[in-house]
Parts: C-alpha cells; structure tokens; sequence
C-alpha cells in the first residue's frame, strides 16, 4: 500500500509543516485548480516543476518520490489506455499531458496531507464551522483504521489455524473463505466500538454545547502571506490563460 | 452522606436472563480504597458502570432502587454531569484512546465540559507531570505499549477531576511490570486523597493497599470487610475467588492447629509472621 | 517433536521479533513461554503451524521440515489458541462452530458430530451446543474457541494467554483440563504472564525477551532467576518472595521453592519445631 503513502502525514519540522492548515488548503486548491486549466505538456511540467521545491521545502521530497515509484505502473498504464483509447489527432501527446495533470494533482494534495497531522485536520475543519462530531469522526477513523487492519490479520491467523484456506480453490470457495473473516471482523468492530462509545460517553463527550479546545489554529503573518501570493499567481495565471492568451510556444505538443 | 451510595440496586439489562444486579446496599465514603471482586459474570462490572450513571444511562434495562452519587440519584442526571465526579478506567486501553496523540486525549474530557482551554492546558501539564507521561507527549496511540496506554487512558480520566476514580480491571491486558505501575499510580492518588473503586482478580497484587475488599458473586454483595476479615473467610472458596497465597497458607496452617499472629497479606508478612511462630 | 534451528522472524524487514532461535519441545512435554510484552512470544508460537515462516532457521515438526508443508496440513499437529475467542467465533450455534473446524480438517459429518459432543461434554460445555456463541460471556465464549481446536485432537496444543480474564476457578479447571491432556500424551505449550499458574503447573519454562531465549528449563530454577525475572518483566510471585523472606531469618531454608505445598509443608516444620 505504499502509494497511498503521499497522501499520508509524516512527522516532520518544516516551515510547511508549521503553516496552518487552511493556508495550505488554499495552496492546494489553488495548484490543483491551474493544474485543472490546462491540457498542454509545457505548462503542466512548469506546475509540475514549481511543486517540487515545495515538497522539498517540507522535507518529503524523497516520500513522495518512493510512493511515487509505487505508483508508476498505474502511470504507465493510463498513458497506454489513453492513447489506444483517444479519438483526437494527438493521441500520444494528448495522454502524456492528461497524466501529467494527473500528477500534478496528486501532488498538490499530497503536499497537504503529508503535511497536515489529522489532529490539525480536524480543528482546521471545525474552525471552518464543520461540526465538532463530523471533524471528530473523521479523526476517529484515522485513529482506528490501523487498529481494524491489524485485527483482521489477527482473524486470518486464527482461522487459517483451523485449516481455513484462504488462497485455494475455486471463485466461489475463495468467496466462502471470505465469511469465516468478515463475520467475526464485523463483530470484533462492533463490540469495540460499544466499549469506544462507553469511553467516550464518560468523558463528557458531546455533552456540553460550548465544548472548548485547548488550542485553537492561528492564522499568522506568513499563513496570510501565503494565501495573498497563491492568490496573485492564480490571478495572473488566470489573466495569462483566458485575457493575454498562451504564446505558441506553450502549445506545443508531441507530433503522434 | 456518603460520597457514593447504592440504595437497594437492582438492575437487568434488556435482553438478558437474569439479574445483572441483585439489591445493592454499599456506600463508599470520601479516601476509601474499595476493591472489588468475584467470578466472572458476578456483576463487578455493572456496578462499576452505575457508579457514573452509564448504567442505566447508557446500557439501557429495568431498574429498581437508586443509586446516589455526591447526593444526586443517578437516574436524573446525564452521564456527562457525573464526569468529573466519578472517573472511569476500563479494561482495554485501546479503545479509550480516541484521539492521535497523548495531550489531546488529556485534554479531550476537559475540553468536552467546556473547560476554559488556559485551565484546560494547566491540567493537561499537570497530569503529564503526576503520571510521567512527558516522553509520550507526542505519541501515537501505535507507539506505545498497553502499559503506557493504560497510563494515558488514565491520565485522561483525572484530567476531569474526578473525586473517585473508578478502575474495572486496569491490568489484566498488561505484563506483570507495567501491572505494578498502574497499581502503584492508584495507590499513590489513594494516598493523596483519591476515592478509589478497583475491579480485580489479583488480590495478591491489592489487598495490602486496599482499605477494603467488596466480594459479588450473581449480583449480590456476600461479603464487605477489612482485607484480612473478607480474604479469610470461606466464602471465597466457596464462590471461587483466588485469594493470596500467603493468605492461603495461614488457613492451611491454621486447619493444623498452627496459629499465626495474624492474617498475611504476602509473602513477607508470611514469612514474619511465621519467624513470629517460631519465637 | 518441534525443533526450532536459529529462527529469525522480523516484521515488513523492520521490527524484528525472533533474533536466532533454537528450542526443542519434546512429545508430552508441558512447557510455559514467558516475557514481555513484544518479546517474540506469539511470532514464536505462530512458527509452530506455519502461521508465519523463518526467514532464516528451519522449524522441524516429527522430523520433519515444515518449509514444504501448509498451515492446514500443520494444523492437523498443532492445534493453536488464540488469545481473542472473538477472532475466531462466526456460526451460529456452539457445536457448528466446532464442527467447522473439524471439516476443514477433513473429517467426516458423523465423526465430526461425534468428537463434537465428546468435547463438550469434556469442557462441561453441553449446554452449549445449540447456544449462539455471540450471546455467552467472554470467558465461556474462550472455552467454546479452546474446545474448537481441541476437537481435532492435535498432538500439540499450544494456547496464547489462555488465563487473561479467567476467575480464579476457571483457571483452576483450565489447569485441570490441560494436565489431563498432556497425560495423554499430548504436548502442551502456553504462552503467558501468569507466573503462579506457570509455578504450580508448568516444570518447564522457557524465558523470552526481545526476539531471544534467555533462559530455557525447569521452572523452579527459571522463574527464581533475578535476571531473568528482570529482562521479562517479571515480578515475583508471593511464595517466592516468602521464601526469600524466610531465608532471611533461617538457614535452613532454599530460597528456590516456589509452589503453595512447598512453603506450606516447611512453614509446618518450622513451627512445628517451634
């Protein structure tokens, strides 16, 4: 699952790290947006291009590289796809661009994930009026999807040693297999959960509706620095696109 | 008035056969260290879960009698009024760490009963400090060990300020040194004042700290005493309840005709008692 | 019966669990795995079924090696208790649930009925057999798992914590039901950190701590080991530390007795003598 990688937090001190998260919201929407403006290879790798010392100024160049590599083949074969698939003149070219945009998105998000510990997540979308139980769920299921993988690789253990196989025979056994993990998974999770719910409900979860957090996301000089320059490039890329008009040159595209 | 008082408690829960709770008298007063125990399925559990008013709040069945916590009958209350009374830990740290990392989880009670945050964050480095938890601050609920997690599982219930703390079985899911620790953690709050209510098995690991032993078997309360006074009586054999070894060992002797002083708790007094016996 | 040669297991080639190990349990023998938490104890057991495979090291089962054998083909040896009965609990009745086990094994419907009820009954789960599994406490629903795999009779039993959440007599008839068995002939491995269940049932120990063996034998030399008791995590059991306590004050004494008899019968002669 290493690919699902770049879109995952890792711990780290950087200068993109500390901005808020909503600065960086903006960024990433923004990126993705001018990724979304064009279909054309020359200014899809200058996105591109321009994406990379963010990521190196987040200390997640090599991550992102790593999953990267995991993720070529899907690369490779959405080119390969498109280009038998595409009806234009430029079949070849028209597909090398789609992918770069592709990419190029993936980036943009990735730089806001890898960057964002859930936690900041949350607050982000509960400062953005969110509520609480909404942005707390999604941090929940962060916290224990880990835990559910882990318990289904306990249950494959205890039923493989009861001469369960999981890898043999036909389509419709493989499927039977299936039971004999989904059934006790589903009850396990259950069963956690009421005792999660227990914990919590002794908290005090939920139960006051002026609940306080103990730190609250600023927006500093530099997280309003960096929304006012995404803002400016996408003026001006705008005005580049639409008003002045692409020179040629930017046009260009591989002749097949 | 007692700080706790169950007022003749009975309690089923919806869909089950019998009775979870048989007519529970037992009030616990303010520094008290009460632990309970008994078979499996003698209702400790329960009892626990009525002291903060999960039960009948949260479980929800057929209740007779009432159950008074700091005067206020549970059955008219939100559990929520009853979080910074009675604090409860559970059995498995795991599913009471909800959050992704060790300050948040502290802060999360507070910060639910709205808490003013400068208050909240006093407590958070408070608790961090009492429970020497400073080399997890950051960490993930992964990256700890069931040891530690219970550790932070419980620093999240103090952060409420409790006046009791509630603990069911804390450590049957832990090794026997990280079982130690957080024995000797409600020990140590015992001392500086904590009520505390522990569910357990082990009663050698216990009873020499405990202010007073509680034994259930099928919902009832069969014995309620001093340490020694419950721990030597039969009736813990009888219902199967293990009882230290040191105390074992002064039955049998005195089964013999060999007196000792006193009733041992473990293996030193024991061994003192027996040095005693010889004199 | 099981040999393990320099096993070394590690996780994603990250965390490594088993650093080099070597041990033989022999036919009949009752053996008890102690440690930390995070030692290698369950990485160990699962060798035993194929469950996991050696990264290096062999795992002999019968003289045999297992490297060509599957974990359903091991299974029919060694029969392993998880330490969750919730794991492994689907159907919907106590004697399906059992019989599942047994047809996957390759027994046949009426020999599987058959050992079904001869299981229950030994377990005094009889009761049971109709009941849903979801519906029993969580102590009965670990002796409904335990009676699954003891259903298919395996020459080894090896149990992951079979104690945690056990009452005092539960264990008790656990103990019994265990040591029924390995008169039998059968091999009986447990993993856990009940210390006084190990003393009073267990004469031999192996010790574990992070990813090795560091001490493998009889039990009362084992468990009185401060080292040894230290790199597990162990603490020591109220009759050990009485029979510390006691060598303090007499000469007479062996600070290695460990059991409830043992400090029994020398607190009768020291009295006595008194």
């Amino acid at each position: 699952m290493s690919f699902l990688e770049i879109f995952q937090y890792t711990r780290q001190d950087s200068i993109i790290h500390r901005l808020d998260p909503r600065s960086k919201l903006f960024l990433t929407l923004v990126c993705a947006i001018i990724s979304l403006l064009f279909l054309d290879i020359i200014p899809l790798l200058i996105i591109f291009a321009s994406l990379l010392p963010l990521l190196a100024a987040a200390k997640s160049l090599r991550r992102w590289a790593k999953s990267m590599k995991g993720l070529l083949v899907l690369l490779v074969f959405i080119m390969v796809f498109n280009t038998l698939l595409s009806t234009g003149p430029y079949p070849f070219s028209y597909s090398v661009s789609l992918t770069l945009r592709l990419v190029a998105l993936m980036t943009s998000f990735s730089l806001f994930f890898l960057t964002v510990h859930p936690d900041e997540l949350s607050q982000a979308l509960i400062q953005m009026r969110v509520r609480f139980e909404f942005a707390f769920a999604m941090s929940m299921a962060m916290r224990y999807v880990p835990t559910l993988g882990h318990e289904a690789y306990a249950i494959m253990d205890a039923q493989r040693s009861r001469g369960v196989e999981l890898d043999k025979g036909n389509f419709v056994q493989r499927v039977r297999n299936i039971i004999p993990i989904i059934v006790p998974l589903i009850i396990v999770s259950i069963r956690r959960a009421l005792s999660i719910a227990e914990s919590m409900e002794s908290r005090g979860f939920g139960a006051s509706e002026n609940r306080t957090y103990m730190e609250r996301l600023q927006f500093r000089r530099r997280d309003w620095s960096l929304v006012i320059v995404s803002l400016g490039v996408l003026v001006t890329v705008l005005y580049l696109r639409f008003i002045v008009g692409l020179p040629d040159l930017f046009l260009w595209n591989i002749g097949f | 008035m007692a700080l706790v008082k169950f007022d003749d408690f009975s309690y089923k829960y919806y869909g089950a056969d019998s009775l979870a709770l048989k007519k529970i008298n037992l009030t616990i007063d303010n520094g008290e260290y009460v632990v309970i125990t008994g078979p499996s399925g003698c209702g400790k559990t329960t009892l626990c879960r009525a002291i903060n008013g999960l039960v009948p709040r949260f479980h929800r069945g057929y209740i007779a009698g009432h159950v008074y916590v700091d005067e206020k009958d549970t059955r008219e209350h939100e559990v929520a009024h009853f979080a910074a009374i009675a604090g409860l830990v559970f059995q498995n740290p795991e599913n009471q760490l909800v959050t992704l990392n060790v300050e948040k989880e502290i802060a999360f009670g507070p910060e639910n009963l709205g808490v003013n945050p400068v208050e909240v964050r006093r407590r958070v480095e408070e608790i961090i400090d009492l429970l020497d938890l400073e080399h997890l601050r950051d960490k993930h609920p992964h990256e700890m060990s069931g040891g530690e997690q219970q550790r932070v599982a419980m620093a999240a219930t103090l952060a409420l300020n409790p006046q009791i703390l509630v603990a069911d079985e804390p450590t049957s899911n832990l090794d026997p040194k990280s079982a130690e620790k957080i024995l000797e953690i409600i020990s140590t709050l015992n001392k500086r004042g904590m009520t505390v209510v522990l569910v357990e098995h082990r009663l050698d690991l216990v009873a020499k700290e405990a202010t007073r032993v509680v034994l259930m078997d099928r919902g009832r309360i069969v014995a309620d005493g001093t340490p020694t006074e419950v721990l030597v009586a039969d009736i813990c054999q009888d219902i199967g309840v293990g009882i230290p070894k040191a105390t074992e060992i002064y039955k049998r002797l005195n089964a013999k005709g060999l007196r000792l002083g006193s009733v041992p708790l473990t293996g030193e007094e024991l061994a003192l008692l027996i040095q005693e016996g010889t004199v | 019966m099981i040999i393990l040669e320099d096993v070394e297991y590690s996780y994603d080639g990250i965390y490594t669990a088993l650093r080099g190990v070597t041990l033989q349990v022999d036919r009949g023998e009752s053996v008890a795995i102690m440690g930390t938490n995070g030692a290698g104890k369950t990485t160990l057991i699962k060798h035993f079924n194929g469950l996991l495979r050696p990264q290096a090291g062999n795992v002999f089962l019968e003289g045999k090696d297992t490297s060509q054998m599957s974990v359903a083909e091991m299974a029919k040896i060694v029969g392993l208790v998880f330490q969750n009965p919730d794991h492994q609990l689907f159907l919907e009745s106590c004697k399906k649930e059992i019989a599942f086990g047994l047809k996957n094994l390759g027994f046949t419907q009426e020999e599987a009925e058959e050992r079904c009820d001869q299981t229950l009954s030994r377990l005094g789960l009889e009761g049971f057999a109709e009941r849903s599994p979801f519906a029993l406490s969580g102590g009965e629903r670990k002796r409904v798992a335990l009676a699954s795999v003891l259903a298919t009779e395996p020459d080894v039993l090896a149990l992951d914590e079979p104690t945690i959440g056990q009452d005092a007599r539960q264990k008790e008839s656990l103990a019994r039901m265990l040591m029924e068995m390995n008169k039998k002939g059968r091999t009986v491995i447990v993993v856990t950190h009940d210390i006084e269940f190990v003393i009073e049932h267990f004469p031999r120990t192996i010790a574990m701590s992070d990813g090795q063996i560091v001490a493998d034998g009889d039990t009362s030399s084992v468990l009185t080991h401060e080292e040894v008791l230290e790199r597990c995590s162990l603490t020591l059991p109220q009759m050990t530390q009485a029979a510390k306590a006691l060598r303090h004050r007499f000469d007479n004494v062996s600070d290695r007795l460990a059991s409830l008899s043992d400090i029994e019968s020398i607190a009768t002669t020291l009295l006595e003598g008194a």
